[in-house]
């Protein structure tokens, strides 16, 4: 268990640290705090829009296209014929929202009756529904050779979200905030090694994983305190979770181990006065492509792709999905790409030591 | 076996050679130490010996455990007090004590009860619940070689252990090193020549990587050093006596305390008898003892602190 003595002796060092106690701990107050007052947003570029197609006829498809073809639009394929199963998309997280054409658009059409069009999207998700109507009705109008306005009927999802934009923007921020775990997990690692407290334990029988377990556990009661800290202050400023409340404890819990092993790996890496620097060099471009600050759906797809191989997006997203009222089942493949990384990270961590320990 | 064995240690670093062929063998419970200038390879000798670094060229060997090969075999045997003195800063000495104790798989009882005799011996017992954050150099000294102590190592390796100390400081250290002799095999660097005067069984004298002495303290003075010295301090020393005494002796100097004389062959009767022969008061004659300094002079031609 030596582990276990490395790991005490680092708790210790941490919790008699006023300067980075009070850090580690005031900043996701003051960070929930911040963000929720600031809580707002807006939208620009592409829209991944998914469609469901219950006329399935020459014109609805050739309005689908007519939809993709736009610059503001992308088209998520495939096409949805029924509207229940898009229904259990959104509920679940899958999608952000969708387009209903209803059957009889065709028809509609022909005789000029007044086409009716259906913007369905998750109350917790405001500001997407109430951007895409004016864009829809515009596009639409042009297609179908009517004068605007069109008529398209804005469904939102019933939830019993109280703060639609705390519900939103709190995963991106919980998140981007556990990230500070890559700075202050990397400087207790380069600080050692710098004064030689490192090469001292490299003279004791201790092996890597010791060192890399010794250095990531005391993280883990700050993860777990900050982490209810993040969810505490945030259903105190009006966050609603709908899911299960452990699930999203769990993804928070996953990615902060990814941010302890980035932090160990850039903390064995680069010296102590540099590591600042380049941890943020990491978070801040990180929290900006993963959804942190604004929806990744309005994205360039060659983005979206970096993004999604990270593990940021997916715990941002499954946490979304979980506060928002998704099962388990719904983030399962998002859980499996956090626990993936954590693991790769670690071990990482654990090679990069033994290569450090001889010199 | 000998406790620590070298062949052509060498560790050079970007091409730039740090420590150059050592060969040692140090026996077991024996106290060795390598002295030399700052800069001579003698930490970093150390740290091939403790698994820290890897040898450019040549092996080495704890008790028969290669440093290379077998490097966690290695780990147990040995305690290390490095240069620079480097505890937890916000841990007590107890916490850090059994911080090094419990990773050398020591159990908590023995941990508890070697901490204890260890701060007594040390002298810590009256800090020992205090942050060794507030300690003065010295304390942060002797709790370090404490920490080398704890899991009971058979080799202990002290790298400069009285560096930046006061006099008083390095004297309790010296002692304390002292009451160890014999119990532990004991490889400790310094550039103190006192320190290795004072402590060592056999002295290795490095520079610039290489080993160029090896012996007893009085080995060294006496197989190395090719004059000796004393200083008379008398009244009616005139031009021709010394004049006379230069012509006979390889170096005459004035020094404070009077007339250095300095000869290979020097008979320290010879000059006294000569020199009340001429009429001369003496009021003191004293051969000068050598010192490790004339020792490194002597081989290397520059000063240990140069």
């Amino acid at each position: 268990m030596r582990f276990w003595e490395i790991g005490k002796r680092n708790l210790k060092e941490i919790y008699r640290n006023p300067v980075l106690l009070g850090f580690l701990l005031g900043m996701p107050v003051a960070f929930m705090v911040v963000f929720c007052a600031a809580a707002g947003g807006g939208h620009s570029g592409p829209i991944a829009m998914s469609i469901v197609d219950e006329d399935s006829s020459q014109t609805s498809s050739a309005f689908i296209q007519y939809l993709g073809s736009t610059e503001a639009i992308e088209v998520n394929q495939p096409i949805y014929t029924e509207t229940s199963q898009a229904q259990e998309d959104l509920d679940e997280g899958r999608i952000s929202f969708y387009l209903l054409i209803p059957s009889g658009f065709e028809q509609a059409k022909q005789t000029q009756q007044t086409v009716n069009l259906e913007l369905a999207y998750k109350e917790a998700d405001p500001m997407l529904g109430l951007q895409l109507k004016p864009m829809i009705e515009a596009v639409g109008s042009e297609f179908l050779g009517v004068a605007p306005p069109l008529n398209v009927e804005l469904k939102g999802t019933e939830s019993e979200i109280k703060n639609l934009a705390v519900n939103f923007y709190f995963p991106g921020i919980a998140v981007f905030g556990l990230m500070i775990l890559i700075s202050t997990a990397a400087e207790i690692i380069a600080g050692d090694r710098e004064r030689g407290f490192l090469s001292r334990m490299f003279t004791t029988p201790a092996r890597p994983w010791d060192f890399i377990l010794g250095y990531s556990l005391p993280f883990i009661p700050v993860l777990i305190i900050s982490t209810l800290i993040y969810l505490g202050v945030g259903m105190a400023l009006g966050l609603t979770v709908v899911g299960n409340l452990g699930h999203a404890f769990l993804v928070f819990f996953l990615i902060g181990l990814c941010a302890i092993g980035i932090g160990m790996i850039v903390g064995s890496l680069v010296k102590s006065e540099s590591q600042a620097g380049v941890s943020w060099l990491f978070i801040v471009p990180i929290a900006m492509i993963s959804g942190a600050w604004f929806t990744v759906e309005l994205m360039p797809s060659a983005i979206r792709s970096v993004a999604e191989a990270l593990p940021f997006i997916h715990a941002i997203d499954a946490s979304r999905a979980v506060i928002n009222g998704s099962s388990f089942s719904a983030i399962t493949l998002d859980i499996y790409w956090l626990l993936g990384w954590a693991v790769v990270l670690f071990a990482a961590g654990i090679g990069l030591f033994r290569r450090t320990m001889v010199s | 076996m000998n406790a620590v064995q070298t062949f052509g240690l060498t560790k050079s670093f970007n091409g730039l050679v740090a420590v150059n062929g050592v060969d040692l063998e140090i026996r077991q419970g024996e106290l060795f130490s390598l002295l030399g200038p700052n800069g001579a390879g003698k930490t970093t000798t150390i740290r091939m010996l403790c698994c820290l670094l890897k040898p450019t060229k040549g092996t080495a060997s704890i008790l028969g455990h290669d440093v290379v090969k077998q490097p966690f075999r290695v780990k147990r045997l040995i305690g290390v007090s490095p240069q620079d003195t480097i505890l937890s800063e916000r841990l007590n000495c107890w916490e850090n004590l059994a911080l090094i104790g419990k990773v050398h798989g020591l159990s908590s009882g023995k941990v508890g009860r070697r901490s204890k005799e260890l701060l007594e011996t040390m002298g810590l017992m009256e800090r020992a619940k205090d942050l060794v954050r507030n300690f003065s150099g010295g304390m942060k000294r002797r709790l370090s070689i404490a920490m080398a102590l704890i899991s009971d190592p058979q080799v202990l390796f002290l790298d400069e252990p009285t560096l930046g100390l006061d006099p008083q400081a390095r004297r309790a250290i010296w002692e304390h090193i002292a009451e160890l002799k014999g119990k532990k095999t004991i490889l400790l660097t310094t550039h103190y020549m006192e320190e290795a005067d004072f402590l060592s069984e056999r002295i290795g004298i490095i520079d610039e990587g290489r080993v160029v002495a090896l012996g007893t303290s009085q080995e060294l003075k006496t197989n190395l050093l090719e004059m000796r010295s004393m200083v008379v301090s008398a009244e009616h020393l005139t031009g021709e006596v010394m004049a006379a005494l230069q012509g006979k002796y390889s170096m005459l100097e004035l020094a404070k305390e009077g007339v250095r004389i300095s000869d290979k062959d020097l008979d320290f009767k010879e000059i006294v008898d000569y020199l009340h022969s001429r009429g001369v008061i003496v009021h003191s004659a004293a051969l000068e003892q050598p010192t490790l300094e004339d020792v490194f002079i002597q081989i290397t031609g520059k000063r240990l602190r140069e």
